[in-house]
């Protein structure tokens, strides 16, 4: 009986063991064999964490390395209210000052609160608010300041004897309700200096799990043009983190770093978009004219050196950026005046049409054609055809036009570049406008000549007097050098561009000689003239077109010149919209470009003219090379 | 079989006493050796988590630093303090300038101007 009893007891026992081994058995295969995928990645979850790492943008920087726009580090300043419980005023009372906010303002954000969404699954869901930003763009050692401030935060109670929950969310409050995080701000050293060429930056922002990723993206300018190599390529990391979510890097699973921006370096010079500037300043304050812009370009290579349009902006200060204050050099198309007297004359000298021995009758200021009655600023008999240039003669430059026909004046033209983009890496750049010759009425024939039924941007005008400088050579204007890493190591580099050869060697020499006459006293820009380079220029003053008719008393006066003029080193561009106090090309730009001209010879060591220093001392000391050779 | 347990050499046998002590030696000293192992990597994470801070911190001060001095070598800054110390300083005039004879060597290229190629090629092409 004791036998049967026991047996019956122990396999009672036995299939009570049994049964529960069963459940246990079947709960570890429901929960490692069928709800495996479920539970791995809710554990995932919790543990893992995936950080975005920005990349750092890229620096502008001119061609002697001077940084023009760079990226500071800064930290966005945030916090997670469910952590600060009743305590926002002690907390807003700590940092605000330091964040220099309204401390009521800063409390009310602090405030822990819920708000309501609908899930995924359409749900009303309550969630409490673990995310706001309170500052952005704050410097490190601000936030270094915060985050001590906070470690010894008291809030006027003895922790100790606190319970070890209360106790648990001061230590939380401190360490985890206020947090950074690592952002960039551009900044841009040198403020107004070619504001309009670097352009100025945005920053978009992506809603990512409730936090926000912010972008650096260009708006304008060179940061627009270069945005793909000056953004670089965000990296990642996927790894674990502790519950007081310091990483556990054992843990760490993929680590891809960022790829930092390029640096993109211009072809500016900073202290020659200085000079420019300040010489346009000058004459702004002198002649007051709506806009003014100045450009300095290579014309051997297209480099641009300077480009500066008046009013311009600060990309340090957002509110300084107005439509006023476009770059006017490329975005604004303008009736050149005399200035495109060179694209007739070299046409036709390059046609053979005519030779610069060749006269004209200058109709003593009055010439009638198909209606209409072209004048000149004097009464001028009979020029030849570099008269015609020294006079800027518009009657005489009607006629080298007549001769040369419209479609080769219309060829030129464009071979020249005018009516399309010159392809400068800048946006908003407009084309002009050049219209094909069935599109001509009788008049355009003697009024292109002049300057007149066309519209050019002054960055086209400059392209076309560099051609000229150029032995005929029309260059792409280049405003990018190259592409760098942040050690230096060059990754491209743009070379310059030759686009084509509109007129011959032997025809810009001609043009030159014709050109040098200009700043003399016989011509038109004998302001313009240097004291020790010989200059070669075009002046233009033209009507301004308001609302399809020639506004009476509204002018744009420009020069265009270039030095030394038998070895161009500069091609500078002045051009003024409305000025006072005089309005001829050659009186009002004529000096701008010289006091431009003197001091960027002084500055890049120009080499004066021989012909121009007789009476200076000899300056040559010995010959290094020799030198060299014997010690 | 009493009387033979009885009359063993030794009462103690010392071998099995050995062998279960290193055994127990060895697994403990794994368990322990694995537990300081595991803090090990967890110490070393932590310093390299802090390092990695530190030297992204030093690129960063190391970064602003060299900005600083670049901005105040830029040619708009110096100017700047040329005026406001009020120096004196203009540029030098033509006249002014020395120049030594030193034959430059050809251009290759007509399309590249002299100030061009003063420039120092290394580094300008990748």
């Amino acid at each position: 009986m004791t036998n049967k009893l026991q047996i019956k007891r122990a396999l009672l026992l036995l299939a009570i063991l049994g049964a529960a081994f069963a459940g246990l058995g079947y709960r570890l295969v429901d929960l490692q064999i069928f709800r495996h995928d479920e539970l791995s990645t809710k554990a995932q979850h919790n543990t893992q964490r995936e950080f975005r790492q920005a990349p750092r943008r890229g620096d502008i920087l001119d061609a002697n390395g001077n940084i023009l726009a760079t990226s500071v580090a800064v930290k966005t300043v945030c916090a997670d209210p469910s952590l600060i419980g009743n305590q926002p005023d002690a907390v807003a009372h700590v940092i605000a000052p330091l964040l220099q906010l309204n401390e009521a303002a800063l409390a009310q954000k602090l405030t822990p609160r819920s708000f309501v969404f609908k899930n995924s699954n359409g749900e009303i869901v309550t969630n409490e608010l673990h995310y706001v930003r309170l500052a952005k763009n704050v410097p490190e050692e601000t936030w270094q300041r915060i985050s001590a401030a906070l470690t010894n935060l008291t809030f006027g109670v003895d922790e100790k004897k606190l319970s070890r929950t209360n106790r648990e969310f001061f230590r939380n409050l401190r360490r985890h309700a206020v947090y950074s995080e690592a952002d960039q701000m551009r900044v841009y050293p040198n403020g107004l200096l070619a504001g309009q060429v670097i352009g100025f930056p945005a920053v978009e922002e992506t809603n990512v799990g409730g936090h926000f990723i912010s972008k650096i993206v260009g708006c304008d300018g060179v940061e627009l043009a270069m945005q793909k190599p000056l953004s670089g390529v965000a990296g990642w990391r996927v790894t674990e983190t502790d519950k007081a979510q310091r990483e556990l890097v054992a843990w760490r699973d993929e680590d891809v770093y960022a790829r930092d921006g390029l640096n993109v370096v211009l072809t500016i010079d900073s202290a020659v978009q200085h000079i420019v500037e300040t010489a346009l300043a000058e004459a702004l304050q002198k002649h007051t004219p709506k806009s003014i812009t100045g450009i300095v370009m290579r014309p051997r290579t297209g480099e641009i050196l300077a480009m500066v349009s008046l009013p311009n902006y600060d990309p340090n200060k957002s509110s300084s950026i107005t439509p006023e204050s476009r770059n006017r050099v490329i975005t604004d198309v303008m009736e050149p005046g005399s200035t495109f007297k060179i694209v007739v004359v070299s046409g036709a000298l390059n046609n053979g049409t005519v030779k610069l021995t060749d006269q004209f009758d200058c109709e003593h200021g009055h010439f009638a054609f198909a209606g209409r009655v072209l004048h000149d600023h004097e009464a001028y008999g009979m020029l030849t055809v570099k008269e015609i240039i020294t006079k800027s003669s518009n009657i005489g430059a009607a006629k080298i036009g007549i001769k040369l026909g419209e479609k080769n004046l219309y060829n030129y033209a464009s071979e020249y570049g005018f009516g399309q983009r010159t392809g400068i890496p800048l946006p908003g750049e407009a084309r002009g406008f050049l219209y094909p010759v069935k599109q001509w009425s009788k008049v355009s024939i003697v009024q292109i000549p002049m300057g007149h039924g066309v519209a050019v941007t002054r960055l086209q005008m400059l392209q076309a007097m560099a051609t000229i400088a150029n032995d005929g050579w029309l260059m792409r204007p280049m405003i990018v050098s190259r592409l760098q890493e942040r050690d230096g190591s060059v990754v491209q580099t743009y070379q310059p561009e030759r686009v084509r050869q509109v007129v011959s060697e032997a025809t810009s020499k001609l043009m030159i000689e014709a050109l040098k006459t200009v700043a003399t006293k016989d011509g038109t820009a004998a302001e313009a003239a240097l004291k020790n380079y010989v200059v070669a220029g075009k002046t233009g003053t033209a009507q301004k077109v308001e609302n399809g008719a020639y506004a009476p008393g509204k002018y744009i006066a420009s020069f265009l010149g270039f030095f030394p003029a038998d070895n161009p080193e500069l091609c500078i561009s002045v051009v003024m919209d409305e000025p006072k106090e005089g309005y001829y090309g050659g009186k009002v730009c004529g000096p701008v470009f010289r006091d431009i001209a003197e001091r960027c010879a002084s500055y890049l060591n120009i080499p004066p003219d021989p012909k121009l220093m007789t009476n200076a001392p000899p300056l040559v000391v010995e010959n290094l090379n020799h030198r060299s050779q014997n010690p | 079989m009493a009387k033979n347990r009885k009359h063993q050499a030794a009462s103690i046998r010392f071998g099995p006493a050995l062998k279960a002590s290193f055994l127990c030696l060895l697994i403990g000293g794994s368990a322990i050796g694995f537990v300081w192992q595991k803090n090990e990597i967890y110490r070393l994470g932590q310093q390299i988590g802090q390092r990695e801070a530190k030297l992204k911190q030093l690129r960063n001060d190391n970064k602003r630093l060299g900005d600083q001095i670049t901005i105040l070598h830029s040619p708009v800054m110096l100017d700047q303090r040329a005026k406001e110390l009020n120096l004196g300083l203009a540029p030098a005039q033509p006249l002014q300038v020395v120049r030594l004879d030193e034959t430059p060597s050809p251009a290759k290229d007509k399309n590249v101007s002299r100030q061009f190629t003063q420039r120092p090629v290394a580094g300008l092409t990748p």
